[in-house]
């Protein structure tokens, strides 16, 4: 478990943190939501003890000599050195087991290959990712905070660390907070979100409720929707195969049954956010 | 202790850098050598020029003896420059790379791995001071062959072999006591402005200012004795006559001082420093 | 008459004393004409001040009618004069003796003679000896050259009967030392008043010489 409560950071005059309160279980992915500048990262590195904040405090539970791992932006490692050897660096520095098996086990765990002895220069950024992973899950911690995991990361890419992230989570139990701008990536693997904007946590609960709370629409995506001629009750704006249309959370179960009964095919549903009431839900 | 020192070394010689110095280091080596030996004879001529008209010479100045100390007066300043480059980037490389959030997500105390830093730092540096001294002895007294040594030190001192050789040695050594003071000086200027240029640029102009205040009379004798950039040229007292082995002593005692108290500084900066 | 014969004892006398001064320095020379040859070993001690140098070990070697050589593995400084053991350039043109009186303080066999070559072709103007008459050798010379200045050789001898000396002090002027400043140990303060001052100076080089074999004409 991990959690912080009332976190304020400034540096000179510029406020990073006010307030901060947020926590997130074992077993959790807790996401953290913010646009740029935000404080999302001021925030992990304070988790992460990497900066002190002025006033709060944090708990970390778990037991050994790590308790937290994590990557801050992009994961930062020996550029020089061959993915196996930077494990072994890092095992090393803090006494856990550096052995070739154990190197081997760390990178199975992430997926990566086990015969690459190139330097990670040449590795590609889901590599990277994956060995930044490596190096935070080294010595056992219980928690693990990823900073915007998913920049520079390809579809494929990013599906293929949601499953990494799912299985850390269900198999080790770990506690999992991912910080990201991008919302859609998270909905869909975090159980809970916190908001954050200008260093204030303005929102925090499950993932479905504060979407559906912020939902003013969905895109609804196929080959047929613009048969769908009920569809323009909801002011349907239609490009191609897909067509938004201005409906709540409560509606969109009906119009998709309605799309059934007209056997119109839908291949996806996206909900679209009022980013304004999801980062000022204050102001309505 | 013993795991950070050995990364911090791994670390070290893993990165080509490291060795772009060193092999920089034996080339200007060898140039130090070869005009050594041209200037040197040019200069013994000079010297000896109006000896020669009371006196005939049986032997060779220009030998190996001659050749090494003429490279261990030019060594005051490429060596130590080059030196602070390196060390320097062993903490700059980590804060531009961010290598250095990684080290301390893990459960590693800051002033230890500091302190490893430091450590191999000065180890690295007498290392390098003992490669360029055994290179230099080995192709100096190969190449020119023994024989007596003559310096000016507020006159013309002669030295047997032996006995140049020995001092020639202890100059070496104790000379490297400078050279740690000045890359334990380059690891804590690097612990204040973190980014390298910036690093390299404040380093340099140490070195150049310490060079130059050396020569400097600070009007006190006791400032004269134990200012820190006074301390530098310990190395020459082994060529007076008589070795001075007190003052040689208070010199590198108060120059190891100077040395702990800047790291002691670095160390204590680093640890209340948040990283990132 | 009275003054005739004080005339005559007057020109007695100095005839007399410029035959013994002569007589003095050939008695010396064909002593030392004697030496055919020798083997010694050397040590040589640098008194110089501005030059410190550990004392040296050479060898020396003689050939009547040739130069001292000197030979060593070390770095060694020879004096260009003052190795003449046999004096053979003060006697090698004709030349004069005068007689300087006797030398006070010293046991009373002392005397002093200068030397005044004949012959514009000698490299010395003049040369003044302390000679002890009793045991026939040089123990002290002053030479003044035409062109390497005035050196002084103090001699000492191991025995009443030694012809060759064991301890040999040369003395000669030196000029100031110029070094180029960036020979110079890096940081080493140049004392330009004291170099100055010290303009003309007084070096002493000493050789101790132990024989090894010395060739005599019977």
């Amino acid at each position: 478990m991990i959690s912080c409560q009332h976190i304020d950071k400034k540096y000179d005059t510029v406020r990073a943190l006010h307030d901060v309160s947020m926590s997130c279980d074992k077993g959790e992915i807790c996401g953290l939501v913010g646009a740029n500048g935000a404080g999302k990262t001021t925030l992990f590195k304070i988790l992460l003890g990497l900066v002190t904040a002025d006033s709060g405090t944090v708990e970390i539970s778990g037991d050994g000599a790590k308790k937290i791992g994590g990557i801050i932006e992009k994961p930062a490692l020996y550029h020089y050195l061959s993915a196996q050897e930077n494990l072994r660096l890092f095992s090393k520095m803090q006494g856990a087991n550096a052995s070739k098996q154990a190197v081997k086990v760390a990178l199975k765990q992430v997926g990566l290959p086990l015969d690459r002895t190139d330097p990670v220069r040449n590795f590609s950024m889901g590599m990277k990712q994956r060995l930044g992973i490596a190096v935070a899950l080294l010595n056992n911690p219980s928690c693990l905070l990823l900073d915007e995991p998913f920049s520079g990361l390809d579809p494929l890419g990013i599906e293929a660390l949601n499953q990494l992230i799912f299985d850390l989570a269900q198999q080790n139990q770990m506690t999992i907070l991912i910080s990201s701008h991008i919302i859609d990536v998270l909905s869909t693997v975090c159980t809970n979100l916190s908001i954050i904007h200008d260093g204030e946590i303005v929102q925090t609960g499950a993932t479905s409720a504060i979407l559906d709370a912020c939902t003013k629409g969905y895109t609804l995506c196929g080959s047929g929707i613009k048969n769908a001629s009920f569809l323009s009750e909801y002011h349907a704006l239609t490009n191609g195969d897909c067509t938004t249309i201005t409906a709540s959370a409560n509606e969109i179960s009906e119009i998709i049954f309605k799309l059934s009964q007209q056997q119109i095919g839908i291949t996806s549903c996206k909900p679209v956010l009022d980013l304004q009431q999801l980062f000022n839900p204050k102001q309505k | 202790m013993m795991r950070l020192l050995y990364i911090e070394t791994y670390k070290l010689f893993r990165q080509s850098r490291t060795y772009y110095a060193i092999l920089g280091l034996l080339f200007i080596e060898a140039i130090v050598l070869l005009s050594a030996y041209y200037q040197g004879t040019e200069i013994i001529d000079i010297v000896l020029a109006n000896l020669k008209d009371t006196f005939y010479f049986q032997g060779n100045l220009i030998n190996g003896s001659l050749i090494i100390y003429f490279i261990l007066n030019s060594f005051w300043f490429h060596v130590p420059l080059l030196c602070m480059i390196i060390v320097s980037g062993m903490l700059t490389t980590e804060y531009e790379e961010k290598t250095l959030q990684t080290v301390f997500m893990q459960p590693v105390v800051k002033w230890k791995y500091l302190l490893a830093k430091y450590i191999v730092a000065s180890l690295f540096t007498v290392l390098l001071v003992l490669m360029l001294a055994l290179t230099s002895f080995v192709l100096s007294y190969g190449i020119f062959g023994k024989g007596d040594l003559v310096v000016y030190t507020n006159g013309l001192t002669f030295f047997e072999h032996d006995d140049a050789f020995y001092r020639l040695v202890y100059a070496f050594l104790f000379g490297s006591l400078s050279l740690v003071f000045f890359s334990v000086v380059s690891l804590t200027f690097a612990v204040l402005f973190k980014e390298s240029f910036k690093t390299w640029i404040v380093a340099a102009l140490f070195l150049i200012v310490s060079t130059l205040l050396l020569k400097v009379d600070l009007g006190n004798e006791v400032w004269n004795q134990i200012a820190f950039f006074k301390l530098n040229n310990t190395w020459q007292y082994f060529f007076n006559g008589n070795i001075d082995w007190k003052a040689i002593t208070i010199n590198s005692v108060l120059l190891g001082f100077y040395t702990l108290v800047t790291m002691l500084v670095g160390l204590f900066i680093f640890q209340k420093k948040d990283i990132g | 008459m009275k003054r005739l014969g004080l005339l005559l004892l007057f020109l007695y006398a100095t005839s007399g004393f410029c035959q013994t001064a002569e007589a003095q320095v050939s008695l010396v020379k064909s002593r030392l004409d004697s030496i055919e040859s020798f083997l010694a070993d050397i040590k040589l001690h640098v008194d110089i001040s501005f030059i410190k140098m550990p004392d040296k070990e050479a060898q020396a070697s003689f050939k009547k009618g040739e130069d001292v050589i000197i030979t060593s593995q070390d770095f060694v400084l020879i004096p260009k004069r003052g190795l003449d053991l046999s004096f053979s350039e003060l006697f090698e043109y004709p030349f004069m003796a005068i007689d300087r009186g006797k030398i006070e303080g010293q046991s009373g066999s002392l005397l002093s003679i200068s030397i005044l070559p004949s012959d514009t072709k000698a490299d010395f103007s003049v040369a003044n000896l302390h000679i002890d008459t009793q045991k026939q050798r040089i123990t002290w010379a002053e030479i003044n050259t035409k062109k390497d200045g005035t050196y002084t050789l103090q001699l000492s001898y191991p025995d009443s009967k030694a012809v060759l000396p064991t301890t040999l002090d040369v003395s000669f002027e030196m000029d100031r030392i110029r070094i180029p400043l960036n020979f110079a140990g890096s940081d080493v303060a140049i004392d330009r008043k004291k170099m100055r001052k010290t303009d003309q100076k007084t070096g002493k080089i000493t050789l101790t010489l132990k024989y090894r074999s010395i060739e005599k004409t019977e």
